[in-house]
């Protein structure tokens, strides 16, 4: 007990860890897993997939306070900080759960459990499979095609005067363009879907990136170009190892700002080209009228698109770990 | 005499500034003399300091020494040969903020010997002056996790690990509390004791100046000139609480006109 009231500090953990919470937590996804076997359902849904992964939370819950408390103060940290959290999500589950499935509250077609969704997931997962790995390379191709283009462009545009002068009026107006304008032309004009796909994205993705890029390089400390200089650098060196590094933070506030756009253009360009991919996957549950497809697609793009997400914030932490401060 | 008897030769002149004027345009779209008519020379192991009022032109005319800016009139030459670019054969040490903060310390130390020798340069040369400039223990830190003196040191032999004939020190303590100051002062003695490389130091403070120099040049503001150059053949090492090290202060306060 003494435990539960001492109070541990951690920058990104901070929330205090208690046996309490922890075990309340645990508690919200049992009553929720309780509460779908015995309330009678109104939809005739199989509730398999939903119950194995109450199931599956329910033991990761329980093994992280236990390797919490017994081994791991790292663990601790971290199951203690989410303990709370994890209670609003048990009870969210359980309401969503009553309110569609149980009571038909909030009905069929637009309104789906997540019991089905799930239920639909695992019926389509092949396809579902198929679809995302598609998106993501051509999410991924495009991405670093975009972002290389800005940051090479925006490197020359923050670094040399006549460069700037001569293409960046041009690039300005061209790159303030949304990409999705340039849709009804690309279908067109590309030999393939696929391409004119990276195209639209590489689009929505270069400005951004360039225009943070030209201000990283700008905002660097004349000093350290003097002190270059002075340290027998030659240009190649300075763009080396002092203009990409100086402009770094930059660029990485281009690229998560990219980011947004690029999975906004990824299913876009999807819905309407494509014969796969999670965007044509939509498309295609819309024009059989099956939401369940739809919020499944939805599911998989927030896990898909939230990975990617905190993968680069990892890389931005590591490469820009020069910025922290001694603690 | 001073410790390496080379005290101020005019006959032995290794950089020669002759005639030199700096002008700008100031915002105002004015034309505006910075330094103006600037004649010195140094001699080889020579360590002579700048001191004068701040808008003198001290870091103006260290500039033009190093090459980093070329002035409209005059020139600079360095053994005979005319300064008009930067070069690593004359270090500068700038007042603060010119490591990179996205390289280690041991990184930063050695960024120019690599630029100079490639991939495989002297590390060995880079870990003598970890261990010399007391950087030891901190070589994998990067420059915002240690001291301001700390890295002004580092600066120092990021500068110092190439061998520079001339080492520029534009008020590289100026930043510093006292007791960092007078540490890095200390460092700075030591070396140029040791490698006898010739120096030039921009300072306002008058007994760091005393201290280091042999010879003080003093200059007057709008637009700089040379007012005085001061002899100090006091001997090494300085007492900063010696009579003569006080007398020299009162005379150099005259010539700055401190009451």
């Amino acid at each position: 007990m003494e435990n539960s009231k001492r109070v541990i500090f951690n920058k990104k953990y901070w929330k205090g860890w208690s046996s309490g919470w922890n075990i309340f937590s645990i508690l919200a996804v049992v009553v929720a897993l309780v509460e779908n076997l015995l309330v009678a359902s109104s939809e005739s849904v199989d509730n398999g997939p939903y119950r194995i992964f109450l199931l599956i939370f329910i033991f990761y819950l329980l093994f992280v306070y236990l390797v919490g408390y017994f081994f791991s103060s790292r663990v601790k940290f971290y199951s203690g900080h989410f303990a709370q959290l994890n209670i609003s999500l048990g009870i969210l589950l359980c309401v969503q759960d009553l309110l569609t499935e149980k009571f038909g509250t909030l009905a069929l077609p637009y309104f789906v459990s997540f019991a089905q969704i799930l239920e639909q997931m695992r019926y389509d997962a092949l396809l579902l499979l198929e679809s995302t790995i598609s998106s993501l390379v051509l999410w991924l191709i495009s991405f670093v095609i975009g972002a290389l283009i800005g940051v090479v462009l925006g490197i020359l545009l923050g670094r040399y005067r006549q460069f700037n002068y001569w293409s960046f009026p041009y690039l300005k107006v061209i790159g303030i363009i949304p990409a999705a304008a340039w849709m009804p032309l690309t279908m067109v004009v590309f030999p393939n879907s696929f391409l004119a796909e990276v195209f639209l994205i590489v689009l929505s993705v270069w400005f951004p990136v360039a225009f943070m890029t030209i201000g990283g390089v700008q905002g660097i400390l004349p000093t350290y170009f003097e002190a270059a200089y002075t340290l027998g650098f030659s240009e190649h060196r300075i763009i080396q190892k002092i203009v990409i590094p100086g402009a770094l933070p930059n660029i990485f506030i281009g690229i998560f700002t990219s980011l947004g756009l690029s999975f906004t253009m990824l299913v876009i360009s999807e819905m309407i080209g494509a014969k796969v991919g999670l965007g044509w996957y939509i498309n295609w549950a819309k024009s059989t009228g099956n939401y369940s497809q739809l919020y499944g697609a939805i599911v998989i793009m927030a896990l898909l698109f939230s990975i990617i997400f905190a993968l680069i914030n990892k890389i931005q932490e590591k490469v820009l770990r020069w910025r922290q401060m001694a603690s | 005499m001073a410790a390496n008897g080379k005290l101020g030769g005019e006959n032995l002149a290794f950089l020669e500034v002759k005639d030199v004027s700096r002008e700008i345009f100031n915002n105002n779209g004015k034309y505006l003399k910075i330094i103006d008519d600037i004649n010195f020379s140094v001699a080889d192991g020579e360590f002579l300091s700048l001191i004068g009022p701040s808008g003198c032109g001290k870091t103006t005319l260290l500039r033009v020494i190093s090459g980093l800016d070329n002035p409209e009139k005059g020139e600079v030459t360095l053994a005979g040969e005319k300064i008009v670019k930067p070069s690593v054969s004359r270090g500068y040490v700038f007042q603060h903020g010119s490591l990179y903060p996205w390289e280690t310390i041991r990184q930063n130390i050695g960024s120019g010997l690599q630029a100079v020798q490639g991939k495989k340069f002297d590390q060995k040369l880079v870990d003598h002056f970890i261990e010399i400039m007391g950087l030891k223990g901190f070589e994998d830190a990067y420059p915002n996790q240690v001291s301001g003196g700390m890295a002004q040191r580092a600066a120092l032999a990021r500068s110092l690990v190439l061998n520079p004939q001339l080492l520029l020190l534009d008020e590289p303590m100026g930043a510093l509390d006292a007791f960092t100051r007078v540490d890095v002062q200390n460092i700075v003695y030591k070396i140029w004791q040791e490698k006898k490389t010739t120096m030039i130091l921009v300072t306002h403070d008058i007994d760091e100046a005393i201290y280091l120099s042999q010879r003080i040049l003093v200059m007057t503001p709008h637009p700089g000139r040379v007012k005085e150059i001061v002899r100090n053949d006091l001997p090494f090492p300085r007492k900063r609480d010696s009579s003569e090290f006080l007398e020299t202060r009162k005379r150099l306060q005259q010539i700055l006109n401190f009451k």
